[in-house]
């Protein structure tokens, strides 16, 4: 990659990567001098506000994906496309309520594993954490992959410079700071990534109206403004139930509902949810306004960088490397928590040593946060598989897993044999129809197997589940 | 069929001003949980 090709000046790409490095490391420090047990590194305490808890959902929420591939989705889906990828919000907005049901159920919970080992049974509990672990990793690798490429599309950077780097940011704040590091840089990292979308959206419009981009679409690519766009359409119900499921399953989220004060839950993912909607349309319209402002895309992953880039130059550049940073740190620094949470939670406490005290739970989650930065830089190295195809291959197991998750807690009759044979047969239908049809029907497909698997095995089983069983201490 | 510039204007300014109110509602909140000592 050479010089001329980048969007923003090498050095400035790299001051704005020190600055960032260090007001994380020092916040995360900062904040983890709070934490002394497993439960402060692992849930902050079970005592985070409405503010930070809502802003932790948003932001967690918005990737690097929410602002690279909303509008990539724009351009080759068009309106449809965009509005798409908004319907993942539903994912925040329906788990709203079974954040209340988790914290009453499972009043000292620590783990979405915790609920299938005691909801379900070990058989469960391995698929369970088979899926999670596949598709939390996939999606960490994913991300520090993101990041690297996209450090270097953008300023130039090294692509294994650029990608370490962010990795060994998020692990050292999220080692020593544990989830409530995460959740306070979470929070400013969504009120900057919020801000600077809009900031960048309204000086796109100082360039070109909307009308102007709606006429330009019209004539040129008509599909993209088209109210039936097959292929458009049934990615937004893909899009949903891929949201659903990963949101439902992941530790990620589970993690934030345990750690949420009594009463906030709920209405902290309904926030967050709400605040996350517009965004993939706000950062996916720029994509729809390349062809009006006559910016040549060779790579539809960087319609929005170039967009902004042409339009704002420098000022623009610096924009986006800020918002994809923080995009990408939100994430990370929450997945290497919860998945860290997860190993030690349910496989060294829960399988290797039941009587280790919380001192030393809390050392081994910051070991494992380590092991999996070193894991997830070894693999990301190589630099193979793209972002999107890694992403929706995992669409089909998550959606698998949504009906045992929401009728093991509501539904007394719900059964292991459900659970186990609606993960089983909704992910292998759900992945054949992948490569069978495609990524836009994966999804879909896998959760109706399951759902109808689940309910039948519901409504045939004798089994009553004792809910004070989830109590577990 | 096709939607129409009414309604992409709607939907992209629509989006830009909800996103604003949201990084306000936000900031707001977390002054008013820093005054009753509740943010965590």
């Amino acid at each position: 990659m050479t010089e001329d090709s980048v969007l923003l000046d090498p050095s400035t790409g790299y001051l704005l990567l020190a600055i960032f490095s260090v007001l994380w490391i020092g916040l995360g420090f900062y904040w983890g001098r709070r934490n002394k047990s497993f439960e402060d590194h692992a849930l902050a305490g079970r005592n985070v506000g409405l503010a930070l808890g809502s802003a932790t959902a948003a932001a967690t929420w918005i990737t690097s994906n929410t602002t690279m591939l909303a509008p990539q989705f724009a351009l080759e889906l068009g309106i449809w496309g965009m509005i798409a990828y908004s319907m993942a919000a539903f994912g925040l907005i329906l788990f709203a309520p079974l954040a209340k049901r988790i914290r009453t159920l499972m009043p000292n919970g620590y783990t979405s594993g915790d609920f299938f080992r005691l909801r379900y049974g070990r058989t469960a509990w391995g698929i369970f954490m088979l899926f999670t672990l596949f598709y939390s990793l996939t999606w960490l690798v994913s991300m520090a992959m993101a990041g690297g490429i996209l450090l270097e599309a953008l300023a130039g950077i090294d692509y294994v410079w650029g990608m370490t780097v962010i990795l060994a940011v998020c692990v050292i704040y999220t080692m020593r700071g544990g989830l409530g590091a995460v959740i306070g840089t979470d929070f400013i990292q969504s009120l900057i990534i919020i801000v600077g979308i809009v900031v960048v959206g309204f000086a796109v419009l100082q360039n070109v109206s909307v009308d102007e981009i709606h006429a330009n679409l019209t004539a040129t690519k008509p599909e993209l403004v088209h109210v039936l766009f097959p292929a458009a359409l049934m990615a937004i119900f893909n899009n949903l139930l891929f949201g659903l499921g990963e949101v439902f399953h992941n530790n990620v989220w589970w993690s934030r509902a345990f750690a949420f004060r009594e009463g906030v839950g709920s209405k902290a993912f309904l926030i967050g949810g709400l605040v996350w909607f517009p965004i993939p349309i706000a950062a996916g319209f720029i994509a729809l306004a390349s062809g009006a402002l006559n910016v040549a895309v060779p790579s539809p992953d960087m319609v929005g960088p170039l967009v902004i880039a042409n339009v704002l130059g420098e000022v623009g550049a610096v924009a986006i490397f800020i918002i994809v940073f923080c995009s990408l740190a939100s994430s990370i620094d929450s997945l290497l928590a919860a998945t860290s949470d997860l190993i030690t939670e349910d496989i060294y406490r829960r399988l290797l040593k039941p009587a280790a005290d919380p001192a030393t739970l809390k050392k081994v989650a910051q070991w494992i946060t380590l092991a999996l930065g070193v894991g997830t830089w070894a693999v990301c190295v190589p630099r193979v598989g793209t972002l999107a195809s890694v992403l929706f291959f995992a669409g089909p197991l998550v959606g698998a897993m949504i009906w045992p998750i929401v009728t093991g807690l509501y539904w007394r009759r719900a059964s292991s044999v459900g659970a186990i044979g609606g993960m089983l047969l909704g992910g292998g239908v759900g992945l054949i129809s992948y490569f069978t049809i495609g990524w836009f029907v994966a999804s879909t497909i896998g959760t109706a197997v399951s759902m109808v698997w689940v309910l039948g095995a519901a409504w045939l089983s004798k089994d009553r589940f004792d809910w004070n069983l989830l109590k577990e201490d | 069929m096709t939607f129409s510039s009414g309604f992409l204007t709607l939907l992209v300014y629509g989006s830009l001003v909800w996103c604003a109110i949201s990084a306000l509602g936000l900031a707001a909140m977390l002054i008013k949980d820093l005054l009753r000592g509740e943010s965590w």
